[in-house]
Protein backbone atom coordinates (compact mmCIF):
# COMPACT_ATOMS: atom_id res chain seq x y z
CA UNK A 1 0.00 0.00 0.00
CA UNK A 2 1.71 3.54 -1.24
CA UNK A 3 0.56 6.69 1.01
CA UNK A 4 2.00 10.01 -0.44
CA UNK A 5 -0.06 13.75 -1.39
CA UNK A 6 2.05 14.10 -4.06
CA UNK A 7 0.69 12.26 -7.03
CA UNK A 8 3.70 11.89 -9.62
CA UNK A 9 5.57 9.68 -6.89
CA UNK A 10 2.32 7.89 -5.77
CA UNK A 11 2.37 6.61 -9.20
CA UNK A 12 6.04 6.55 -9.66
CA UNK A 13 6.44 4.15 -6.30
CA UNK A 14 3.59 2.00 -7.40
CA UNK A 15 5.09 1.07 -10.89
CA UNK A 16 8.28 0.22 -8.89
CA UNK A 17 6.67 -1.95 -6.43
CA UNK A 18 4.93 -3.50 -9.05
CA UNK A 19 7.42 -4.09 -11.45
CA UNK A 20 9.17 -5.74 -8.52
CA UNK A 21 6.68 -8.28 -7.88
CA UNK A 22 4.96 -6.65 -4.95
CA UNK A 23 1.45 -6.46 -4.73
CA UNK A 24 0.01 -2.99 -4.55
CA UNK A 25 -3.25 -3.23 -2.84
CA UNK A 26 -4.20 0.32 -2.09
CA UNK A 27 -2.90 3.62 -3.25
CA UNK A 28 -4.11 7.10 -1.57
CA UNK A 29 -2.56 10.62 -0.89
CA UNK A 30 -5.07 10.65 2.29
CA UNK A 31 -4.02 9.62 5.95
CA UNK A 32 -7.65 9.43 6.89
CA UNK A 33 -8.28 7.25 4.22
CA UNK A 34 -5.35 5.44 4.41
CA UNK A 35 -6.17 3.87 7.51
CA UNK A 36 -9.84 3.15 6.59
CA UNK A 37 -8.42 1.37 3.46
CA UNK A 38 -6.14 -0.19 4.96
CA UNK A 39 -8.10 -1.76 7.93
CA UNK A 40 -10.16 -3.05 4.80
CA UNK A 41 -7.02 -4.12 2.67
CA UNK A 42 -4.84 -5.02 5.23
CA UNK A 43 -1.18 -4.55 3.43
CA UNK A 44 1.73 -5.93 5.00
CA UNK A 45 3.59 -3.34 4.51
CA UNK A 46 2.27 0.58 3.65
CA UNK A 47 5.35 2.94 1.93
CA UNK A 48 3.86 6.48 3.94
CA UNK A 49 5.13 9.77 3.08
CA UNK A 50 5.66 11.34 6.58
CA UNK A 51 4.23 14.32 5.34
CA UNK A 52 0.28 14.29 4.71
CA UNK A 53 -2.33 16.69 3.90
CA UNK A 54 -5.10 15.80 6.90
CA UNK A 55 -2.67 14.03 9.69
CA UNK A 56 0.67 13.96 10.78
CA UNK A 57 2.91 11.26 10.56
CA UNK A 58 2.62 10.32 14.04
CA UNK A 59 -1.49 10.32 13.82
CA UNK A 60 -1.32 8.22 10.32
CA UNK A 61 1.25 5.21 11.92
CA UNK A 62 -0.66 5.32 14.96
CA UNK A 63 -3.91 5.10 13.25
CA UNK A 64 -2.47 2.22 10.87
CA UNK A 65 -0.78 0.34 13.61
CA UNK A 66 -4.37 0.33 15.54
CA UNK A 67 -6.34 -0.50 12.22
CA UNK A 68 -3.91 -3.27 11.00
CA UNK A 69 -2.03 -4.61 14.10
CA UNK A 70 1.55 -5.65 13.20
CA UNK A 71 1.41 -3.69 10.07
CA UNK A 72 4.69 -2.55 8.91
CA UNK A 73 5.23 1.14 8.00
CA UNK A 74 8.62 2.27 5.75
CA UNK A 75 8.32 6.01 5.95
CA UNK A 76 9.45 8.48 3.19
CA UNK A 77 10.44 11.78 3.75
CA UNK A 78 11.41 14.47 0.89
CA UNK A 79 12.82 16.74 3.28
CA UNK A 80 14.14 14.51 6.68
CA UNK A 81 12.36 16.86 9.34
CA UNK A 82 14.40 15.47 11.98
CA UNK A 83 11.69 15.68 15.22
CA UNK A 84 9.24 14.64 12.71
CA UNK A 85 11.17 11.59 11.67
CA UNK A 86 12.17 10.30 15.10
CA UNK A 87 8.59 11.20 16.58
CA UNK A 88 7.38 8.89 13.39
CA UNK A 89 9.77 6.07 14.92
CA UNK A 90 8.88 6.14 18.09
CA UNK A 91 5.34 5.97 16.97
CA UNK A 92 6.01 2.21 15.45
CA UNK A 93 7.60 3.09 11.98
CA UNK A 94 10.34 0.66 11.53
CA UNK A 95 11.82 2.15 8.91
CA UNK A 96 12.50 5.26 7.08
CA UNK A 97 13.88 6.40 4.08
CA UNK A 98 15.08 9.67 2.31
CA UNK A 99 13.19 10.33 -1.04
CA UNK A 100 16.88 10.90 -2.93
CA UNK A 101 17.15 6.77 -2.38
CA UNK A 102 18.07 5.59 -5.08
CA UNK A 103 15.57 2.29 -6.66
CA UNK A 104 17.37 -0.13 -5.85
CA UNK A 105 17.99 1.37 -2.16
CA UNK A 106 14.16 1.56 -1.69
CA UNK A 107 13.24 -1.99 -2.94
CA UNK A 108 15.93 -3.47 -0.70
CA UNK A 109 14.07 -1.02 2.13
CA UNK A 110 10.68 -2.41 1.14
CA UNK A 111 12.36 -5.96 1.52
CA UNK A 112 13.61 -5.80 4.68
CA UNK A 113 10.39 -3.92 5.85
CA UNK A 114 8.38 -6.75 4.54
CA UNK A 115 10.56 -9.51 6.33
CA UNK A 116 10.46 -7.60 9.52
CA UNK A 117 13.86 -5.99 9.62
CA UNK A 118 14.30 -2.43 10.53
CA UNK A 119 15.58 0.51 7.82
CA UNK A 120 17.89 2.89 9.56
CA UNK A 121 19.13 5.77 7.27
CA UNK A 122 22.40 7.27 9.29
CA UNK A 123 20.39 10.28 10.08
CA UNK A 124 17.84 8.13 11.82
CA UNK A 125 20.54 6.04 13.59
CA UNK A 126 21.93 9.46 15.00
CA UNK A 127 18.53 10.88 15.92
CA UNK A 128 18.30 7.64 17.79
CA UNK A 129 21.82 7.84 19.71
CA UNK A 130 20.66 11.81 20.77
CA UNK A 131 17.29 10.94 21.94
CA UNK A 132 18.61 8.03 24.08
CA UNK A 133 20.95 10.08 25.52
CA UNK A 134 18.35 12.96 26.03
CA UNK A 135 16.25 10.36 28.03
CA UNK A 136 19.69 9.16 29.86
CA UNK A 137 19.91 13.23 30.91
CA UNK A 138 16.49 14.43 31.42
CA UNK A 139 15.31 11.44 33.32
CA UNK A 140 18.42 10.41 35.46
CA UNK A 141 18.71 7.00 37.12
CA UNK A 142 14.83 6.96 37.43
CA UNK A 143 12.49 6.13 40.23
CA UNK A 144 10.95 3.37 38.07
CA UNK A 145 13.39 2.07 36.13
CA UNK A 146 11.85 4.70 33.54
CA UNK A 147 14.66 5.87 30.94
CA UNK A 148 15.59 2.89 28.74
CA UNK A 149 19.22 2.07 28.25
CA UNK A 150 21.16 1.22 25.26
CA UNK A 151 23.96 -1.70 25.98
CA UNK A 152 27.37 -0.63 24.89
CA UNK A 153 27.01 -2.80 22.14
CA UNK A 154 23.83 -1.37 21.06
CA UNK A 155 25.55 1.80 20.91
CA UNK A 156 28.58 0.68 19.34
CA UNK A 157 26.24 -0.51 16.34
CA UNK A 158 23.83 2.47 16.18
CA UNK A 159 27.24 4.78 15.79
CA UNK A 160 28.45 2.40 13.11
CA UNK A 161 25.09 2.84 11.18
CA UNK A 162 25.19 6.93 11.54
CA UNK A 163 28.50 6.83 10.69
CA UNK A 164 27.37 5.41 7.43
CA UNK A 165 28.66 1.56 7.79
CA UNK A 166 26.44 -0.94 6.00
CA UNK A 167 25.17 -4.15 8.11
CA UNK A 168 27.69 -5.88 6.86
CA UNK A 169 30.69 -4.08 7.45
CA UNK A 170 29.65 -3.30 10.50
CA UNK A 171 29.55 -6.89 11.11
CA UNK A 172 33.31 -7.55 9.57
CA UNK A 173 34.17 -4.63 11.81
CA UNK A 174 33.02 -6.03 15.26
CA UNK A 175 33.09 -9.62 14.23
CA UNK A 176 29.52 -10.59 14.51
CA UNK A 177 27.05 -12.11 12.26
CA UNK A 178 25.16 -9.98 9.99
CA UNK A 179 21.86 -11.06 11.82
CA UNK A 180 23.43 -9.91 15.15
CA UNK A 181 23.85 -6.51 13.80
CA UNK A 182 20.46 -6.27 12.51
CA UNK A 183 19.12 -7.58 15.96
CA UNK A 184 20.83 -5.16 17.74
CA UNK A 185 19.49 -2.20 15.56
CA UNK A 186 15.91 -3.63 15.93
CA UNK A 187 16.35 -3.62 19.84
CA UNK A 188 17.52 0.15 19.96
CA UNK A 189 13.93 1.00 17.85
CA UNK A 190 11.98 -1.53 20.28
CA UNK A 191 13.68 0.06 23.41
CA UNK A 192 12.41 3.68 21.91
CA UNK A 193 8.95 1.98 20.97
CA UNK A 194 8.20 0.31 24.50
CA UNK A 195 9.53 3.67 26.41
CA UNK A 196 7.28 5.87 24.12
CA UNK A 197 4.09 3.27 24.73
CA UNK A 198 4.80 3.42 28.46
CA UNK A 199 5.07 7.66 28.64
CA UNK A 200 1.63 7.86 26.74
CA UNK A 201 -0.02 4.85 28.58
CA UNK A 202 1.51 6.85 31.59
CA UNK A 203 0.36 10.51 30.32
CA UNK A 204 -3.27 8.52 30.00
CA UNK A 205 -3.45 7.83 33.51
CA UNK A 206 -2.06 10.55 35.12
CA UNK A 207 -4.98 12.79 33.11
CA UNK A 208 -7.33 10.75 33.95
CA UNK A 209 -6.89 10.59 37.52
CA UNK A 210 -7.00 13.92 37.29
CA UNK B 1 9.68 42.72 5.64
CA UNK B 2 10.21 46.60 5.11
CA UNK B 3 6.42 46.69 4.91
CA UNK B 4 6.53 45.61 8.73
CA UNK B 5 8.48 47.83 9.94
CA UNK B 6 7.28 50.37 8.27
CA UNK B 7 4.32 49.83 9.45
CA UNK B 8 5.27 49.65 13.13
CA UNK B 9 7.61 53.07 11.90
CA UNK B 10 4.04 54.86 11.89
CA UNK B 11 3.01 53.54 14.83
CA UNK B 12 6.64 54.61 16.56
CA UNK B 13 4.37 57.26 17.59
CA UNK B 14 2.00 54.44 18.49
CA UNK B 15 3.40 53.80 21.87
CA UNK B 16 4.60 57.80 22.69
CA UNK B 17 0.49 58.93 21.00
CA UNK B 18 -1.12 58.39 24.68
CA UNK B 19 1.75 60.44 26.56
CA UNK B 20 1.21 63.29 23.62
CA UNK B 21 -2.74 63.10 24.35
CA UNK B 22 -2.09 63.40 28.07
CA UNK B 23 -0.28 66.38 27.87
CA UNK B 24 -2.79 67.73 25.66
CA UNK B 25 -5.35 66.97 28.35
CA UNK B 26 -3.05 68.55 31.44
CA UNK B 27 -2.74 71.65 29.07
CA UNK B 28 -6.38 72.42 28.61
CA UNK B 29 -7.22 71.36 32.56
CA UNK B 30 -4.19 73.97 33.24
CA UNK B 31 -5.62 76.23 31.04
CA UNK B 32 -9.60 76.15 33.15
CA UNK B 33 -7.43 76.58 36.24
CA UNK B 34 -5.52 79.68 35.16
CA UNK B 35 -8.80 81.17 33.96
CA UNK B 36 -10.89 80.49 37.05
CA UNK B 37 -7.35 82.39 38.68
CA UNK B 38 -7.43 84.81 36.52
CA UNK B 39 -11.04 85.58 36.87
CA UNK B 40 -10.74 85.61 41.23
CA UNK B 41 -7.76 87.64 41.20
CA UNK B 42 -8.07 89.96 38.35
CA UNK B 43 -9.08 92.59 41.10
CA UNK B 44 -6.20 92.67 42.35
CA UNK B 45 -3.95 92.89 39.51
CA UNK B 46 -1.80 96.41 38.72
CA UNK B 47 -2.83 96.15 35.21
CA UNK B 48 -5.99 94.32 34.90
CA UNK B 49 -7.26 94.65 31.08
CA UNK B 50 -3.84 93.47 29.68
CA UNK B 51 -5.00 89.82 31.70
CA UNK B 52 -7.70 89.06 29.43
CA UNK B 53 -5.06 89.02 26.05
CA UNK B 54 -2.78 87.28 27.24
CA UNK B 55 -5.65 84.75 28.72
CA UNK B 56 -6.46 84.43 25.20
CA UNK B 57 -3.27 83.70 24.42
CA UNK B 58 -3.02 81.11 26.34
CA UNK B 59 -5.51 79.64 25.33
CA UNK B 60 -4.42 79.79 21.46
CA UNK B 61 -1.59 78.17 22.51
CA UNK B 62 -3.59 75.55 24.02
CA UNK B 63 -5.65 74.80 20.88
CA UNK B 64 -2.10 75.05 18.66
CA UNK B 65 -0.48 72.74 20.70
CA UNK B 66 -2.82 70.25 21.10
CA UNK B 67 -3.53 70.15 17.51
CA UNK B 68 0.43 70.21 16.38
CA UNK B 69 1.55 67.67 19.03
CA UNK B 70 -1.01 65.03 18.00
CA UNK B 71 0.96 65.07 14.81
CA UNK B 72 4.30 63.14 15.38
CA UNK B 73 5.87 65.20 12.25
CA UNK B 74 5.34 68.46 14.17
CA UNK B 75 7.28 67.20 17.22
CA UNK B 76 10.47 68.88 16.34
CA UNK B 77 12.31 71.27 17.72
CA UNK B 78 10.81 74.17 16.06
CA UNK B 79 7.50 73.56 17.71
CA UNK B 80 8.97 72.52 20.97
CA UNK B 81 11.24 76.02 21.24
CA UNK B 82 8.05 77.82 20.50
CA UNK B 83 6.41 75.96 22.93
CA UNK B 84 8.93 76.70 25.94
CA UNK B 85 9.57 80.48 24.79
CA UNK B 86 5.72 81.64 24.72
CA UNK B 87 5.18 79.87 27.75
CA UNK B 88 8.03 81.93 29.33
CA UNK B 89 6.72 84.82 27.50
CA UNK B 90 2.95 84.54 29.13
CA UNK B 91 4.83 84.04 32.20
CA UNK B 92 7.32 87.03 32.31
CA UNK B 93 3.75 88.74 31.28
CA UNK B 94 2.82 88.18 34.84
CA UNK B 95 5.52 91.32 35.80
CA UNK B 96 3.25 93.67 33.94
CA UNK B 97 0.20 92.45 34.38
CA UNK B 98 -0.30 91.49 37.88
CA UNK B 99 2.04 93.91 38.57
CA UNK B 100 5.43 93.38 41.19
CA UNK B 101 3.61 94.03 44.67
CA UNK B 102 0.62 91.18 43.95
CA UNK B 103 3.09 88.27 42.91
CA UNK B 104 5.58 89.49 45.75
CA UNK B 105 2.35 88.96 48.44
CA UNK B 106 2.09 85.52 46.54
CA UNK B 107 -0.68 85.77 43.70
CA UNK B 108 0.21 83.53 41.13
CA UNK B 109 1.79 83.87 37.73
CA UNK B 110 -0.27 84.18 34.80
CA UNK B 111 0.90 80.29 33.33
CA UNK B 112 0.68 78.97 36.67
CA UNK B 113 0.67 74.99 36.11
CA UNK B 114 -0.14 75.33 32.44
CA UNK B 115 4.05 75.99 32.34
CA UNK B 116 4.54 72.47 32.87
CA UNK B 117 3.26 71.02 29.97
CA UNK B 118 6.02 72.11 27.50
CA UNK B 119 8.32 70.72 29.87
CA UNK B 120 6.44 67.26 30.11
CA UNK B 121 6.35 67.85 26.75
CA UNK B 122 10.62 68.19 26.38
CA UNK B 123 10.81 64.97 28.45
CA UNK B 124 8.83 63.06 26.21
CA UNK B 125 10.57 64.51 22.85
CA UNK B 126 14.16 64.39 24.17
CA UNK B 127 14.43 62.12 26.82
CA UNK B 128 15.72 63.00 30.41
CA UNK B 129 17.92 65.45 28.92
CA UNK B 130 15.75 67.16 27.02
CA UNK B 131 13.13 67.16 30.26
CA UNK B 132 16.04 68.72 32.17
CA UNK B 133 16.91 71.69 30.15
CA UNK B 134 13.46 72.87 30.10
CA UNK B 135 12.56 71.97 33.89
CA UNK B 136 15.61 73.97 34.69
CA UNK B 137 14.94 76.69 32.14
CA UNK B 138 10.82 76.76 33.47
CA UNK B 139 12.04 76.84 36.91
CA UNK B 140 14.44 79.83 36.46
CA UNK B 141 11.45 81.76 34.71
CA UNK B 142 9.18 80.87 37.43
CA UNK B 143 11.71 82.03 40.57
CA UNK B 144 12.31 85.16 38.96
CA UNK B 145 9.24 86.36 37.35
CA UNK B 146 7.51 85.58 41.04
CA UNK B 147 11.01 87.42 42.67
CA UNK B 148 9.90 85.30 45.87
CA UNK B 149 12.60 83.02 47.26
CA UNK B 150 10.88 80.68 49.67
CA UNK B 151 10.46 77.36 50.21
CA UNK B 152 7.49 76.73 48.39
CA UNK B 153 8.40 77.75 44.99
CA UNK B 154 11.72 76.31 44.88
CA UNK B 155 9.35 72.83 45.98
CA UNK B 156 7.42 73.65 42.77
CA UNK B 157 10.91 73.72 40.91
CA UNK B 158 11.91 70.50 41.94
CA UNK B 159 8.83 69.04 41.70
CA UNK B 160 8.93 70.33 37.71
CA UNK B 161 11.88 68.53 37.37
CA UNK B 162 11.78 65.24 39.26
CA UNK B 163 8.25 64.97 36.70
CA UNK B 164 10.68 65.63 34.21
CA UNK B 165 12.92 63.08 34.87
CA UNK B 166 10.40 60.62 35.64
CA UNK B 167 8.76 61.29 32.36
CA UNK B 168 11.97 61.36 30.58
CA UNK B 169 12.89 57.84 31.83
CA UNK B 170 9.22 56.46 30.96
CA UNK B 171 10.01 57.38 27.53
CA UNK B 172 13.41 55.79 26.97
CA UNK B 173 11.68 52.54 28.12
CA UNK B 174 9.01 52.79 25.93
CA UNK B 175 11.63 53.12 23.49
CA UNK B 176 13.31 50.32 24.12
CA UNK B 177 9.71 48.50 24.71
CA UNK B 178 8.85 49.39 21.21
CA UNK B 179 12.55 48.63 19.74
CA UNK B 180 12.07 44.93 21.12
CA UNK B 181 8.54 44.58 19.60
CA UNK B 182 9.77 45.70 16.04
CA UNK B 183 12.45 43.08 16.33
CA UNK B 184 9.99 40.17 17.55
CA UNK B 185 8.06 41.23 14.71
CA UNK B 186 10.93 41.36 12.16
CA UNK B 187 11.67 37.79 13.43
CA UNK B 188 8.57 36.00 13.74
CA UNK B 189 7.47 37.31 10.02
CA UNK B 190 10.89 36.77 8.76
CA UNK B 191 10.62 32.50 10.12
CA UNK B 192 7.28 32.52 9.14
CA UNK B 193 7.92 33.43 5.43
CA UNK B 194 11.00 30.88 5.22
CA UNK B 195 8.30 28.12 6.98
CA UNK B 196 6.04 29.01 3.83
CA UNK B 197 8.40 29.05 1.45
CA UNK B 198 9.88 25.76 2.96
CA UNK B 199 6.85 23.74 2.48
CA UNK B 200 6.24 25.29 -1.08
CA UNK B 201 9.32 23.72 -1.83
CA UNK B 202 8.96 20.58 0.30
CA UNK B 203 5.49 20.11 -1.70
CA UNK B 204 6.61 20.96 -5.23
CA UNK B 205 10.42 21.21 -6.23
CA UNK B 206 11.72 18.51 -3.84
CA UNK B 207 9.49 16.14 -4.60
CA UNK B 208 10.10 16.22 -8.92
CA UNK B 209 13.77 16.64 -8.44
CA UNK B 210 14.19 13.65 -6.26
CA UNK B 211 11.69 11.59 -8.67
CA UNK B 212 13.78 12.92 -11.47
CA UNK B 213 16.72 11.69 -9.76
CA UNK B 214 15.32 7.94 -9.27
CA UNK B 215 13.87 7.99 -12.51
CA UNK B 216 17.01 8.50 -14.25
CA UNK B 217 19.44 6.79 -12.37
CA UNK B 218 19.54 3.74 -14.64
CA UNK B 219 19.89 5.76 -17.28
CA UNK B 220 22.96 5.76 -19.29
CA UNK B 221 24.59 9.36 -20.84
CA UNK B 222 22.47 12.58 -20.76
CA UNK B 223 19.52 11.39 -19.22
CA UNK B 224 22.10 9.59 -16.54
CA UNK B 225 23.60 13.04 -15.84
CA UNK B 226 20.52 15.01 -15.76
CA UNK B 227 19.33 12.95 -12.76
CA UNK B 228 22.58 13.03 -11.28
CA UNK B 229 22.29 17.05 -11.14
CA UNK B 230 18.72 16.63 -10.54
CA UNK B 231 20.14 14.81 -7.43
CA UNK B 232 22.69 17.15 -6.10
CA UNK B 233 20.35 19.81 -6.24
CA UNK B 234 17.81 17.83 -4.74
CA UNK B 235 20.24 17.52 -1.92
CA UNK B 236 21.03 20.94 -1.84
CA UNK B 237 17.55 22.27 -1.71
CA UNK B 238 16.57 19.80 0.90
CA UNK B 239 19.58 20.75 3.53
CA UNK B 240 18.46 24.63 2.87
CA UNK B 241 14.84 24.26 3.64
CA UNK B 242 15.26 22.17 6.71
CA UNK B 243 18.40 23.77 7.93
CA UNK B 244 17.88 25.50 11.58
CA UNK B 245 17.56 29.04 11.93
CA UNK B 246 20.51 29.88 14.09
CA UNK B 247 19.42 30.62 17.29
CA UNK B 248 21.69 32.95 18.78
CA UNK B 249 19.84 36.10 18.92
CA UNK B 250 17.75 33.85 21.38
CA UNK B 251 20.58 33.52 23.37
CA UNK B 252 23.93 35.12 22.45
CA UNK B 253 26.75 33.52 23.48
CA UNK B 254 26.07 30.29 22.29
CA UNK B 255 25.27 29.01 18.99
CA UNK B 256 23.61 25.52 18.02
CA UNK B 257 26.38 23.80 15.85
CA UNK B 258 23.82 22.18 13.40
CA UNK B 259 22.99 25.38 12.35
CA UNK B 260 26.74 25.47 11.51
CA UNK B 261 27.28 22.43 10.07
CA UNK B 262 23.60 22.03 7.79
CA UNK B 263 25.57 24.22 5.18
CA UNK B 264 27.96 21.28 4.44
CA UNK B 265 25.29 18.48 3.38
CA UNK B 266 25.07 18.00 -0.11
CA UNK B 267 24.48 14.35 -2.15
CA UNK B 268 27.58 12.99 -1.10
CA UNK B 269 27.58 14.46 2.65
CA UNK B 270 25.30 13.15 4.91
CA UNK B 271 24.73 14.47 8.59
CA UNK B 272 23.39 12.60 11.41
CA UNK B 273 22.36 14.09 14.36
CA UNK B 274 20.26 14.37 17.69
CA UNK B 275 16.90 16.07 16.74
CA UNK B 276 17.77 19.08 19.41
CA UNK B 277 19.97 21.62 18.81
CA UNK B 278 23.88 21.02 19.96
CA UNK B 279 24.11 24.09 21.75
CA UNK B 280 28.18 25.01 22.36
CA UNK B 281 29.54 28.66 22.81
CA UNK B 282 29.49 30.20 19.54
CA UNK B 283 32.98 30.46 19.15
CA UNK B 284 33.73 27.00 20.31
CA UNK B 285 30.76 26.02 17.65
CA UNK B 286 32.09 28.05 14.79
CA UNK B 287 35.68 26.21 15.40
CA UNK B 288 34.41 23.15 15.86
CA UNK B 289 32.35 23.96 12.25
CA UNK B 290 35.19 25.32 10.49
CA UNK B 291 37.57 21.61 11.47
CA UNK B 292 34.46 19.50 9.38
CA UNK B 293 34.64 22.04 6.93
CA UNK B 294 38.86 21.52 6.68
CA UNK B 295 37.81 17.09 7.27
CA UNK B 296 35.14 17.79 4.47
CA UNK B 297 37.66 19.68 2.02
CA UNK B 298 40.77 17.18 2.71
CA UNK B 299 38.26 14.40 1.32
CA UNK B 300 36.95 16.35 -1.35
CA UNK B 301 41.09 17.14 -2.84
CA UNK B 302 42.13 13.68 -1.79
CA UNK B 303 39.24 11.05 -2.86
CA UNK B 304 38.24 10.41 -6.37
CA UNK B 305 34.51 12.73 -6.68
CA UNK B 306 31.80 10.89 -5.72
CA UNK B 307 33.39 9.92 -2.36
CA UNK B 308 30.40 9.41 -0.03
CA UNK B 309 31.13 11.30 3.58
CA UNK B 310 29.18 10.75 6.97
CA UNK B 311 29.07 13.57 9.57
CA UNK B 312 28.11 12.33 12.95
CA UNK B 313 27.30 14.47 15.58
CA UNK B 314 26.65 13.25 19.29
CA UNK B 315 25.48 15.63 22.15
CA UNK B 316 26.71 14.08 25.12
CA UNK B 317 26.46 15.55 28.93
CA UNK B 318 30.19 16.28 28.85
CA UNK B 319 31.43 16.73 25.46
CA UNK B 320 30.67 16.86 21.95
CA UNK B 321 31.91 14.85 19.52
CA UNK B 322 31.60 15.15 15.43
CA UNK B 323 32.61 11.81 13.46
CA UNK B 324 33.50 12.68 9.58
CA UNK B 325 33.74 9.08 7.71
CA UNK B 326 34.61 8.59 4.19
CA UNK B 327 34.58 5.48 2.01
CA UNK B 328 37.41 6.79 0.23
CA UNK B 329 41.27 6.16 -0.75
CA UNK B 330 42.18 6.08 2.86
CA UNK B 331 44.94 7.60 4.03
CA UNK B 332 48.20 5.38 4.43
CA UNK B 333 49.41 4.99 8.38
CA UNK B 334 53.00 7.16 7.42
CA UNK B 335 51.72 9.76 5.39
CA UNK B 336 50.31 11.77 7.87
CA UNK B 337 53.50 12.14 10.14
CA UNK B 338 55.37 12.52 6.53
CA UNK B 339 52.88 15.68 5.54
CA UNK B 340 53.69 17.12 8.98
CA UNK B 341 57.66 16.04 9.35
CA UNK B 342 58.00 17.99 5.69
CA UNK B 343 56.19 21.08 7.20
CA UNK B 344 52.85 20.84 5.27
CA UNK B 345 50.37 21.18 8.11
CA UNK B 346 47.23 20.82 6.01
CA UNK B 347 45.43 18.01 8.17
CA UNK B 348 47.02 18.86 11.06
CA UNK B 349 47.15 22.42 11.30
CA UNK B 350 43.58 22.98 10.27
CA UNK B 351 42.01 20.37 12.36
CA UNK B 352 44.04 19.14 15.33
CA UNK B 353 45.27 22.87 15.72
CA UNK B 354 41.67 24.04 16.28
CA UNK B 355 40.20 21.05 18.40
CA UNK B 356 43.44 21.17 20.39
CA UNK B 357 42.84 24.88 21.34
CA UNK B 358 39.28 24.05 22.10
CA UNK B 359 41.03 21.70 24.94
CA UNK B 360 39.82 18.80 22.66
CA UNK B 361 40.89 15.56 20.92
CA UNK B 362 41.25 14.49 17.58
CA UNK B 363 41.79 11.04 16.18
CA UNK B 364 42.33 10.01 13.01
CA UNK B 365 42.15 6.55 11.80
CA UNK B 366 42.63 5.57 8.20
CA UNK B 367 43.71 2.31 6.51
CA UNK B 368 44.37 2.36 2.13
CA UNK B 369 41.01 1.62 0.91
CA UNK B 370 39.05 1.50 3.89
CA UNK B 371 38.39 5.53 3.62
CA UNK B 372 39.62 7.65 6.49
CA UNK B 373 37.51 8.50 9.84
CA UNK B 374 38.48 11.33 12.36
CA UNK B 375 37.06 12.04 15.18
CA UNK B 376 37.13 15.29 16.87
CA UNK B 377 35.73 15.54 21.07
CA UNK B 378 35.30 18.46 22.36
CA UNK B 379 34.34 19.63 25.65
CA UNK B 380 31.69 21.15 26.60
CA UNK B 381 32.91 23.33 29.75
CA UNK B 382 35.09 25.95 29.85
CA UNK B 383 38.18 25.07 29.43
CA UNK B 384 40.11 24.32 32.89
Amino acid sequence: MVVDDHPMWREGVSRDLAAAGYDVVAVTGEGRQAIRIAAAARPDVVVLDLQLPDVTGVEAILGLLEAVPGIRVLMLSASGEQQDVLDAVKAGATGYLLKSAGLTEFLEAVARTAAGDTVFTPGLAGLVLGEFRRLAVEQPAADDGGAPKLTERETEVLRLVAKGLSYRQIAERLVLSHRTVQNHVQNTLGKLQLHNRVELTRYAIERGLD
Amino acid sequence: MSEVTGAFAGRAGGLQAPLWRAIAVFRIAALVYVTILVVRNVGEYERPVLAWPVLALTAAWTVVTTYAYADPTRRRPPLLVADLVITMGVMTASIWVVGRAALEAGRPTLAVAWHVAPVIAWAVAGGRRGGIIAALAMGATDLVVRAHYDQAAFTGTVLMLLAALAVGYMVRLVEVAQAKLEHAVQLEAATRERERLARDIHDSVLQVLALVKRRGAGLDGEAGELARLAGEQEAALRALVTSRTAPAVADGAEADLMALLGRYASSTVSIASPAAAVRLPARVAAEVAAAVGAALDNVAKHCAPGTKVWVLVEDEPGDVTVSVRDDGCGIPPARLDEAAAQGRLGVAQSIRGRITDLGGTVEIASAPGEGTEVELTVPRGPIS
